[in-house]
């Protein structure tokens, strides 16, 4: 099919296709460099003279900066710690098969499954009783649990794959389990841990309801700020959404960039080990 | 692994008591050894059970309650009155079945498209700045539905939307996306579609990539048509993702939260009411905590049966594998 393509043809349509999909969010960033006026008008500006005003703006403004950091702090912890924990239990579930592997392994996938509305009521009324509402514990043990059940899957998908041997060589030369799974098991699944990072990070980054409900001002993220804190006296403040969206948006698209071979990996729970 | 030790153990030992010397020995490995695996499932155990056990079970407890956040009065046990008054309400029904067109209509033209163009890109491993141009396709998927749902409503707009502007210029009408209720629903859709379409395309191309090189290169030995080369040599082999991918989507469509909050929470009057902002809304807006449970606990058990089938569609690959 593709034989009947000319090249240059063929890859201008792949060009294109790439560039309509991301055409709305091109539109989004560019409304970033936009006057309050621009952004509003209708026809508009094709060609105009980029601002940076807005972006100044909500640089020097300290509720953005706290969320932001609030973003990073919250979703980098809460993705490290599930990973760590994930670990150890894919470790033992892979290598020990405890009784139950299977089951305990398929609960853990289906509260994944869960409509998050559903799941963030009993939440709620137990945040609320143990005053756990608006803290960075509440919050990161929130996305730790969230990000748990698929960084098992995908990292015991790729503890299955790594042979006993070396577990064994290394037993009978006296190392210790910790050795064995540190220093034999950990340096040779890099690529399922980068895998569940990069899918859980997307995630846990873009997460807004549990934030918004069981959050508060102290923890607020930017996908809550973005909802919530854009309607001024003038309606929504469209230049602050599209700054905001610019500068969110921003580090995942580098990571995607640069981990796009893991992104797969994490999209099919490790079933699927292939590059894109 | 132990067991093959174990075999290899037991063949070397010649005598009974060292056999039965060594058996001891064993055992009391194993023993610490699954004393070990459990201490290793700890902390993901007690992160489930403290932060989804309990919960659960707190609210199926409250699904027999009625129980309301801003009465009052403390909770009052009603028996099944609120699972009763859930399945004979109509407008919850209508939630349920304007989810049920979401998902199918959505993962259905995001299926379709995604094979399509993933087709379309494989075989593009030479694509000038094909990192790029992967990273500009798969960004709808990774910005925030949050940030896109706000942001569509400008684009929305019937009188500052850039969509209005081309339609009105195009087909000179102006189109109310999100204010009528007979379009709002497609239009939801179709941001929905928008942003999920690049996930099924990635899905393709991983299924594509599966297909051996051997068979695709015996195909065009045989000069085989290209309805046959799809049937025999193709799908056989990327089946198994694809379906994954449906199935996945399905999954994450039957969650569809924010994108809807942020465009129209639910409205106008009920037309994008999902279960997932019914659910939302009968909690934190009616504060009727008792009816909500009940509600998040049909939904719950609908989730599982999901999960189900794909897990059993995932057993059924590594069966034949």
């Amino acid at each position: 099919m593709k034989k009947n393509f000319s090249k240059p043809l063929y890859y201008t349509l792949l060009w294109v296709t790439s560039l309509l999909f991301f055409l709305p969010v091109f539109w989004i960033f560019l409304s970033a460099f936009k006057t309050k006026e621009q952004v509003v008008q209708i026809p508009p500006d094709w060609v105009f003279m980029p601002t940076f005003q807005n972006i100044l703006n909500m640089l020097k403004d300290a509720h953005f900066l706290q969320y932001l950091s609030n973003s990073f702090f919250i979703s980098l912890t809460a993705v490290t710690i599930a990973i760590l924990v994930s670990f150890l239990a894919s470790y033992s579930f892979s290598r020990f098969k405890p009784k139950g592997t299977d089951f305990i392994m398929f609960v853990l996938l289906s509260i994944r499954m869960v409509p998050g509305a559903a799941t963030i009521l009993p939440m709620y009324l137990m945040y609320a009783f143990f005053g756990l509402k608006n803290t960075y514990v509440g919050m990161i043990f929130m996305y730790t649990m969230f990000s748990i059940p698929f960084s098992v899957w995908i990292l015991k998908g790729f503890i299955d794959g790594i042979s006993t041997k070396f577990d064994e060589t290394a037993l009978v030369n006296g190392g210790s389990h910790f050795h064995i799974m540190f220093k034999v098991v950990l340096p040779q699944i890099k690529p399922g841990i980068i895998a569940a990072f990069i899918f859980n990070i997307i995630f846990v980054w873009n997460e807004f309801l549990f934030n918004f409900i069981v959050g508060g001002n102290k923890v607020t993220t930017i996908p809550v700020a973005l909802a919530t804190g854009v309607v001024s006296s003038q309606g929504i403040e469209w230049t602050y959404v599209a700054s905001l969206s610019l500068v969110y948006t921003l580090p995942l698209i580098i990571a995607i960039y640069f981990c796009q071979k893991y992104l797969l990996v994490g999209m099919t729970f490790g079933t699927v080990r292939g590059e894109v | 692994m132990y067991s093959k030790k174990k075999n290899e153990q037991e063949r070397n030992t010649k005598t009974n008591s060292i056999n039965k010397i060594a058996l001891r020995i064993k055992n009391h490995f194993q023993k610490n050894e699954m004393k070990f695996a459990w201490y290793l499932l700890i902390p993901v155990l007690s992160f489930f059970l403290i932060l989804n056990v309990i919960p659960t079970l707190w609210m199926i407890g409250l699904s027999f309650y009625k129980y309301s956040l801003i009465s009052a009065a403390g909770p009052k046990f009603v028996g099944i009155k609120n699972f009763i008054d859930i399945l004979s309400n109509n407008v919850i029904w209508n939630s349920f079945s304007k989810t049920f067109l979401f998902v199918l209509m959505g993962v259905g033209i995001q299926t379709i498209l995604g094979i399509l163009l993933g087709f379309l890109f494989w075989n593009s491993d030479r694509l000038p700045g094909r990192r790029f141009a992967l990273t500009f396709l798969f960004t709808p998927m990774i910005i925030a539905p949050v940030a896109a749902g706000t942001y569509f409503k400008l684009i929305y707009d019937p009188t500052l939307g850039i969509g209005n502007y081309f339609i009105k210029s195009f087909f000179g009408l102006v189109v109310n996306f999100l204010g009528d209720a007979s379009y709002a629903f497609f239009s939801v859709l179709l941001v929905d579609i928008w942003m999920w379409t690049p996930f099924m395309i990635l899905m393709t191309l991983a299924a594509l990539g599966s297909v051996p090189e051997a068979e695709l290169e015996a195909a065009e030995v045989d000069n085989l048509p290209w309805l046959k080369r799809l049937r025999y040599v193709i799908l056989p082999h990327s089946k198994f993702i694809i379906m994954l991918g449906i199935l996945l989507r399905t999954i994450e469509s039957f969650k569809t939260m924010d994108l809807i909050y942020t465009m129209t929470s639910g409205g106008p009057g009920n037309a994008t009411e999902l279960i997932a902002i019914k659910l939302f809304r009968e909690a934190f807006a009616s504060f009727n905590m008792g009816e909500s449970a009940a509600l998040a606990l049909i939904t719950l058990l609908s989730a599982i049966a999901f999960t189900s089938i794909y897990l059993f569609i995932l057993q059924y690959k590594e069966k034949k594998v």
